[in-house]
């Protein structure tokens, strides 16, 4: 076995918290269940790696392999990644020829082969997740110089759909390269990237696709929907009045609406780019006269931003309904913002 | 009166004489009393009877008024019975439209399409099936505002939902929900097609079935047995329409060198019109030698 591939695979190993090893180990299924047997999971993270790496070296571990070990730690670790969402379009469509004739085979050897011809040292590797997606990995070289496997590039695509999910490459001259293979590789003619970025790529999955893990309102169930709210029944305490009942419960329905009963796609921030003139009900000032647009930025960050624009009529922060700007934020599938005068 | 008081001492004459005048007195008036008594009570029957007579007049009178008012009423009362009866009528239109529209929705119920109102707009159930089993169920929350727009749903990923909707969602949504009814009832027959071959006939295949999302391409390499002799045949199977569960091209070529003898190049061709005309699991029974399907029957259609 290679060294680099045996130090990645090391490194690898590190990586993995001991209290997924056993899982993440299974999920590779390199090793053998008699193998495994033969190593005690107990001992401390260091000797236990060596131990395995050992194993592997048995088992002439590839570098296939190693990048497989990598995309199956990145799946459970999705969330240490930043994910850009992006959309392809099939351009203009002749009749007979719209429906997709997707066969992953063909998908997988086409987008290997653009890469390889492109750049000589490339590693490609695919596996297929839950829903029918496929990840693609793949590691970047140059003419010259080996891939490097340490700063990798992910892809999840959702086959016959346009939808491509990426880890943001910090090799940046490589974009242009990757979205061409994806495009003729799936048939279509044009990639746009969506201003829609999160680390939850599940949320952003969510978002896209429009489906929220939720309970509909079953059509079967009689059931009533669940109270949401705490605000109004807290104190049952009957010494306590609520002033301005009829006033909370508007905001609840209006907060209903416009969010719904489940829960929210997970989003850490939105961000609005304003170049608008400066308003102000202040006559005279500094910034009123300006005939040039200003320009700010707005960052709302949160740990889960969503549920807090959800709470904010709720806890009487601020009025509902809420501006569009922020609600319009799971429909519109975009947490970037530009805002101009119109 | 005193003197009468104080001549009773004297003697009896002289009060009695003056008492005797005041009896005298009394019993006059006590006559006059009787004198005038029917004089009075003629008077007073006079003015009685006057009164009774204007009384009984007043009665009269009223008694009229009312015998007049009750003919009004019933007069009326006449008039409204037809408007009544029109008020039937209309209700029972109205019944039966209603009871029409419960059986319209009943039997769009058995088409498998179903909603349901929401605070928003409606919620529609897509229940698919294929082959006299039911399969999954599919909803599509609509917003019911200009424009209709899809709140959220639980139809798959790779279903064309945003095409259907941009062609047919705003100009007729009967259409939107037919054409979506029909992808989805033709996504569900091609998987439960091959979740069929898969579970039920792996002893036959040669390697993995190798399927995509919407299950319109589908290629597998599967035994065939004939005489004593085996062979390899690798099918491919497309449904280049999204609404059908019968493929529209097929082709099964031969694994191998050497070509076919003529009862093997029957026995490909065969194969390839009993995959484009029969359901996968129903041909993979025939293979393992169950029904024998009788290849001159019109082809049939599940949707």
């Amino acid at each position: 076995m290679d060294e680099t591939v045996a130090e990645f695979i090391k490194r690898l190993f590190l990586k993995i918290p001991m209290t997924e090893m056993m899982t993440i180990l299974k999920a590779w299924d390199f090793l053998s269940e008699s193998q495994l047997q033969t190593v005690n999971f107990r001992q401390r993270k260091e000797p236990l790696v060596q131990e395995l790496v050992l194993l592997c070296e048995e088992k002439c571990a590839s570098l296939n392999d190693a990048a497989l070990l990598d995309i199956i730690y990145t799946q459970v670790h999705r969330h240490q990644k930043l994910w850009d969402v992006f959309k392809m379009n099939k351009g203009p469509v002749l009749t007979g020829e719209d429906i997709d004739l997707f066969d992953i085979e063909q998908f997988k050897s086409s987008f290997t082969k653009i890469l390889r011809k492109a750049l000589k040292n490339v590693t490609v590797s695919f596996r297929d997740a839950e829903e029918n997606a496929v990840w693609i990995r793949i590691a970047w070289g140059t003419h010259h110089t080996k891939p490097n496997q340490y700063k990798a590039t992910y892809v999840v695509y959702y086959p016959q759909t346009p939808y491509v999910f990426m880890s943001l490459s910090r090799l940046k001259r490589n974009t242009p390269l990757l979205d061409q293979a994806l495009m003729i590789a799936s048939k279509h003619h044009q990639i746009v990237k969506m201003d829609l970025r999160s680390r939850y790529l599940d949320s952003l999955k969510a978002i896209v696709f429009k489906q929220y893990n939720q309970v509909f309102e079953t059509h079967d169930s009689a059931a009533p929907l669940q109270e949401t709210s705490l605000w109004l029944h807290t104190n049952m305490d009957l010494r306590v009045i609520h002033e301005n009942k009829v006033e909370k419960e508007r905001v609840q329905r209006v907060t209903q609406e416009t969010f719904g009963d489940c829960p929210q796609p997970r989003l850490e921030f939105a961000q609005y780019k304003l170049e608008t003139k400066f308003k102000s009900n202040l006559n005279g000032g500094i910034l009123a006269d300006r005939e040039e647009p200003l320009r700010c930025l707005i960052k709302f960050s949160s740990p889960h931003l969503l549920e807090a624009l959800k709470s904010l009529a709720p806890a009487g922060i601020a009025d509902a309904p809420l501006s569009p700007l922020l609600t319009c934020i799971p429909n519109k599938g975009m947490n970037y913002f530009k805002i101009k005068d119109k | 009166m005193e003197p009468a008081n104080t001549l009773r001492e004297d003697g009896e004459c002289k009060g009695g004489i003056l008492a005797h005048l005041e009896r005298l007195e009394t019993q006059m008036n006590r006559s006059h009393k009787r004198f005038e008594g029917p004089q009075r009570t003629q008077a007073e029957e006079s003015t009685l009877g006057t009164r009774i007579h204007k009384l009984r007049l007043l009665r009269d009178k009223l008694r009229a008024e009312v015998k007049q008012r009750q003919a009004e009423i019933e007069a009326s009362a006449a008039s409204t019975e037809p408007d009544q009866t029109l008020e039937t009528s209309e209700q029972e239109v109205l019944e039966t439209k209603l009871e029409n529209l419960k059986a319209l929705l009943q039997a769009y119920h058995f088409t498998g399409l179903s909603g349901k109102l929401t605070s928003r707009g409606v919620s529609v159930c897509i229940h698919t099936a294929f082959d006299g089993n039911l399969l999954d169920s599919y909803i599509v929350d609509l917003v019911i505002e200009k424009p209709l727009w899809i709140h959220h749903h639980s139809v798959p990923v790779f279903i064309p939902l945003e095409e259907i909707a941009a062609k047919y969602l705003q100009t007729d949504v009967q259409h939107f929900l037919f054409s979506l009814c029909e992808h989805l009832n033709g996504y569900a027959g091609r998987k439960y097609q091959a979740d069929r071959l898969q579970s039920d006939f792996a002893a036959f295949l040669a390697g993995p079935l190798q399927r995509n999302s919407l299950c319109n391409v589908l290629s597998f390499t599967y035994k065939v047995e004939l005489g004593g002799q085996s062979f390899l045949f690798c099918a491919r199977l497309l449904y280049k329409d999204l609404t059908v569960t019968l493929p529209t091209d097929v082709t099964v070529t031969h694994r191998g060198t050497d070509a076919l003898s003529t009862s093997w190049e029957e026995q490909r061709v065969s194969h390839e019109n009993l995959f484009r005309t029969t359901s996968l699991h129903k041909a993979f029974t025939s293979f393992a030698g169950g029904e024998k399907l009788n290849m001159s029957l019109p082809p049939c259609y599940f949707h």
